[in-house]
């Protein structure tokens, strides 16, 4: 009906009419109608030369050389003869040698090409020796300190020399280049790296990367550098390609039909009794030595690299926790690795000790936007995990405090809807006053008989952090501090160091897709504390260094594990603890009976990291910059004041070598610190957009006033 | 009759509706850049009582951020307050300094974000070579040359920050004119650091 009439009127009304259209165009827009695409969209796919599809550094699964080609950031992988492979897991931690024979598989005189090699490394993995032989050249990775590394970086740099291509593309990518090549020289990469075993859902994983990519197949061409697309004769795909006289032959013809054979060889230490060892991916022959080690091949002797190599172990199922010891003896010191193993299954009949949770929650304005979502995400989670037996608090801050309740209440159904209500109605804004709120959370009574449970969700932008410390470690007590740290970029070191002293742990959550899996562990972990107040009876052993020096509560799903220095270990030592409120004790053998490798780095990586924590302490930098020089000079270590610098340690130089010179030293990983783009905040405001969007709302209203006024 | 009453009433109504929205998102959006600039001449005194030493001195009494630096350039004319904090709440009123990162002084990589609409427009008229200024909170001024500008995806990549190297790196949103915000793209520009001490 109406619109009948609007047609009658348009009709009389032409002139308008046209208006019209473009103020409903406008409208429209000012409805939230798609814009159109603006230009923020990703950059275009670069184009594939040549048969062998070129690469950039970010699509390497593996360890690989890359040469360059003449497109940047493009590489086409060099043809890997083979990989060797041995890696040693003791508890917790995986030491891995890695040594791998690449080629340059041109015959034609004067192809010298340049190589890139990338080694994915897993997340806490660090690669601390190198050894690259080029042909007749020797390359190794050493520990310098980073002043003298620079100089000679720089020496390097102003001589024209090709220094230390580090394209770190993505955190955790070992990248190093490999100077010229020549025609048919083979290039073999030794490389050491140490990780922590991952652990998840009751058991523990190792990876090793080996996965599916463009890679090199005998009787395929390969792009070399300078020259654009060439083919071999071989490949059918040659007649696309116009340019057959260049042709580069592969340097192996296909034989026994391997391609890039790999060998593995693992020895598995895991520090407690197996249900099961398995690859998912690969068949394996495992073999259990007398010591409760086993010894792990690939079935075959060399299989083709195409898929990661995963392996799982699952711990047999035990009812109470175990300790194991690995020592090492090293420069006449020696290293131990104490691992407290929770048991795999609580025990059921064991009573649930009752709790008193206190939820501290950030509601600052730098917790503007997603933080807080997030964080009340956290809290509706926690808060539906509680049982009648809990009592329960939350305190929320920002300039001022507020609490739900004064002390800790029992968890009952209004309490709960409560709870709900006030967590819906957070909003953030204001300053951050961390500090009252925690010490509201401290005033509850201490209660030895319930678990005291203090969980602070924040960013942790806090400026006074020396009297957070002081405060806690005054006011702690026998409570647990575990800390929540939420949003693009929180304060990681206050919150880990805060939950440290409140002997709780810290917890990471940067995606808001991340909250619930990771709680959920959190929340899990909480209910069932194992063993709490550990000490180790330390008695009698002489120069004993103990990273971390604070033992904390033993958890189910999580070993503790501890690095031990001293200048001889006792035979035995005694664990003390509680399980709920009854005491708890374990006698611990030290015999040195087999030698472990990486134990040292392992300790030495503790201690780096304590102290580091005490130069944010505000400790003396100097003697602090020394302590950790020295420790990671002698364990060969990059650390904030040490680089791994690669030296031409070539005894003879060929002369008749055109890249001879090329390159006599290359800086390697310089401890690189990356900051994820991802993490930043958006950097645009909707200002424009409101803008425009108000003014064609405004033209719309103005052309519709015109409208009436034909119309009338 | 009633029917052109009734449509000539609807109009009117869809016209007040219109008006209000027009003047709130107007209002709004220009509130965005009326704040991104009147905020800076009040973060000049809380500057001033960071130079005296003040430690965090907060521009006004509920502000969770305080003046870290000052970063100044000759072509373009460039003058701006940097806040602690790279957040969505400081960026409205000055450039960021991404706490994770060094201070000016500091050993290592200094990171500041900034609105490509508002304070950080100006990266986009900043040549290769240009000369940057940046005052710390102790005063003394360092001097950067821009090295290298790129633009980089925000998804994949991102900003080393060796320790060894005193460079400073600003961080926008990239394309400068695009209408919509949160695109993935980041305009990134690199000054290294020049070892003439303060001259001015």
């Amino acid at each position: 009906m109406l619109t009948d009439r609007l047609c009658s009127l348009r009709q009389r009304a032409r002139t308008s009419a046209a208006r019209l259209t473009l103020g409903a165009f406008f409208l429209s827009l000012a409805l939230g109608a798609p814009l159109p695409a603006t230009s923020c969209a990703e950059p275009g796919e670069s184009l594939h030369t040549g048969i062998i599809p070129t690469m950039g550094l970010n699509e390497v699964t593996e360890g690989t050389l890359m040469f360059r080609t003449d497109q940047a950031g493009r590489y086409t992988p060099a043809p890997i003869l083979k990989t060797d492979v041995h890696i040693a897991v003791t508890g917790t931690i995986a030491r891995a040698t890695v040594r791998q024979e690449f080629t340059n598989p041109s015959r034609k005189k004067g192809d010298w090409l340049e190589g890139v090699y990338v080694f994915p490394l897993p997340e806490t993995a660090a690669v601390d020796h190198l050894r690259m032989k080029i042909g007749e050249r020797i390359i190794e990775g050493r520990i310098k300190e980073r002043a003298e590394a620079k100089k000679v970086y720089d020496q390097a740099k102003r001589e024209g020399k090709r220094t230390g291509l580090i394209e770190q593309e993505r955190p955790n990518l070992f990248t190093t280049s490999v100077a010229n090549i020549g025609p048919g020289e083979h290039v073999t990469i030794e490389l050491e790296y140490q990780e922590t075993v991952r652990y998840e859902n009751e058991q523990f994983q190792l990876r090793f990367p080996m996965a599916v990519g463009p890679r090199y197949i005998p009787g395929v061409p390969v792009v070399v550098e300078g020259q654009g697309p060439q083919g071999s004769g071989i490949s059918p795909d040659t007649d696309r390609v116009p340019d057959a006289s260049r042709i580069t032959p592969p340097v192996h013809p296909s034989g026994d039909g391997a391609i890039n054979p790999l060998s593995l060889s693992l020895s598995l230490n895991p520090g407690f009794p197996l249900a099961k060892v398995e690859s998912p991916f690969h068949p394996i022959i495992s073999l259990q030595d007398q010591d409760g080690g086993y010894q792990i091949s690939l079935r075959e002797d060399a299989v083709p690299a195409d898929r990661d190599f995963q392996l799982i172990w699952h711990p047999a199922p035990r009812t109470e926790p175990m300790a194991t010891v690995f020592t090492e003896q090293k420069d006449g010191a020696t290293y131990a690795m104490l691992m407290l193993v929770p048991p795999t299954q609580h025990r059921e009949k064991a009573a649930r000790v009752p709790r008193d949770i206190t939820f501290i929650i950030d509601r600052s304005g730098s917790m503007a936007g997603a933080s807080i979502e997030q964080a009340k995400g956290s809290l509706t989670a926690a808060l539906s995990r509680l049982t009648t037996q809990d009592r329960f608090n939350i305190i929320q801050f920002n300039h001022a405090i507020r609490s739900l309740f004064s002390t800790p209440q029992p968890v009952t159904t209004k309490a709960m809807q409560q709870a709900i209500r006030y967590t819906e109605q957070l909003t953030a804004d204001g300053g951050t006053e961390i500090i009252p709120a925690l010490r509201q959370a401290l005033k509850s009574p201490q209660d030895g008989s319930r678990l005291q449970q203090i969980i602070l969700i924040t960013d942790g932008q806090v400026g006074n952090e020396e009297e957070l410390f002081e405060l806690l470690h005054q006011r702690i007590g026998s409570r647990r501090l575990f800390t929540i740290g939420i949003g693009s970029t929180p304060n990681s070191h206050l919150m880990r160091k805060a939950a440290e002293s409140g002997r709780g742990a810290f917890t990471y959550i940067g995606n808001v897709n991340e909250v619930k899996e990771k709680l959920d562990g959190l929340f899990k972990k909480l209910e069932h504390p194992v063993l709490n107040n550990i000490t180790i009876d330390a008695a009698g052993w002489s120069g004993l260094e103990q990273f971390p020096s604070t033992i904390t509560d033993l958890y189910e799903g999580e070993p503790i594990v501890l690095a031990l220095k001293a200048d001889s270990l006792p035979s035995r030592a005694l664990l003390q603890g509680q399980v709920g409120s009854a005491a708890w004790s374990l006698s611990v053998s030290f015999n040195p009976s087999t030698a472990h490798g990486g134990l040292s780095v392992y300790w030495a990586r503790q201690k780096i990291s304590a102290l580091m924590d005490e130069t944010y302490k505000g400790n003396a930098q100097e003697a602090i910059r020394k302590a950790i020089l020295d420790v990671a000079l002698t364990h060969h270590l990059v650390s904030p004041y040490t680089s791994l610098v690669a030296v031409d340690i070539t005894p003879a130089r060929p002369t008749d070598s055109p890249a001879g010179e090329g390159d006599q030293t290359t800086n390697l990983a310089r401890a690189q610190n990356l900051t994820a783009l991802a993490n930043l905040p958006r950097t645009a405001t909707g200002g424009q957009l409101q803008i425009l969007l108000g003014a064609a709302a405004l033209t719309s209203a103005c052309l519709l006033w015109t409208f009436r006024r034909a119309v009338a | 009759m009633s029917r052109s009453r009734l449509g000539s009433r609807l109009l009117t109504i869809l016209m007040a509706g219109l008006l209000a929205i027009g003047c709130w998102q107007v209002g709004e959006g220009s509130w965005i850049y009326a704040k991104a600039r009147l905020a800076q001449f009040l973060l000049q005194r809380a500057w001033s009582r960071a130079l005296a030493g003040e430690a965090m001195p907060k521009p006004w009494p509920w502000a969770d951020t305080w003046p870290v630096a000052r970063l100044r350039m000759q072509h373009p004319s460039v003058d701006l307050i940097v806040l602690a904090g790279a957040y969505g709440r400081t960026l409205a009123f000055g450039p960021g300094h991404v706490t994770s990162s060094a201070l000016p002084g500091q050993e290592g990589t200094v990171i500041l974000t900034g609105h490509r609409d508002t304070h950080f427009r100006f990266l986009k008229n900043v040549k290769l070579n240009g000369h940057l200024a940046l005052t710390g909170s102790d005063g003394t001024t360092l001097h950067y040359r821009v090295i290298e500008q790129r633009v980089m995806d925000s998804r994949r990549e991102a900003i080393s920050t060796g320790q060894d190297t005193e460079d400073l790196v600003l961080v926008t949103c990239f394309p400068f004119d695009a209408i919509q915000a949160g695109g993935p793209l980041r305009y990134v520009v690199r000054a290294e650091r020049t070892m003439d001490r303060d001259h001015s």
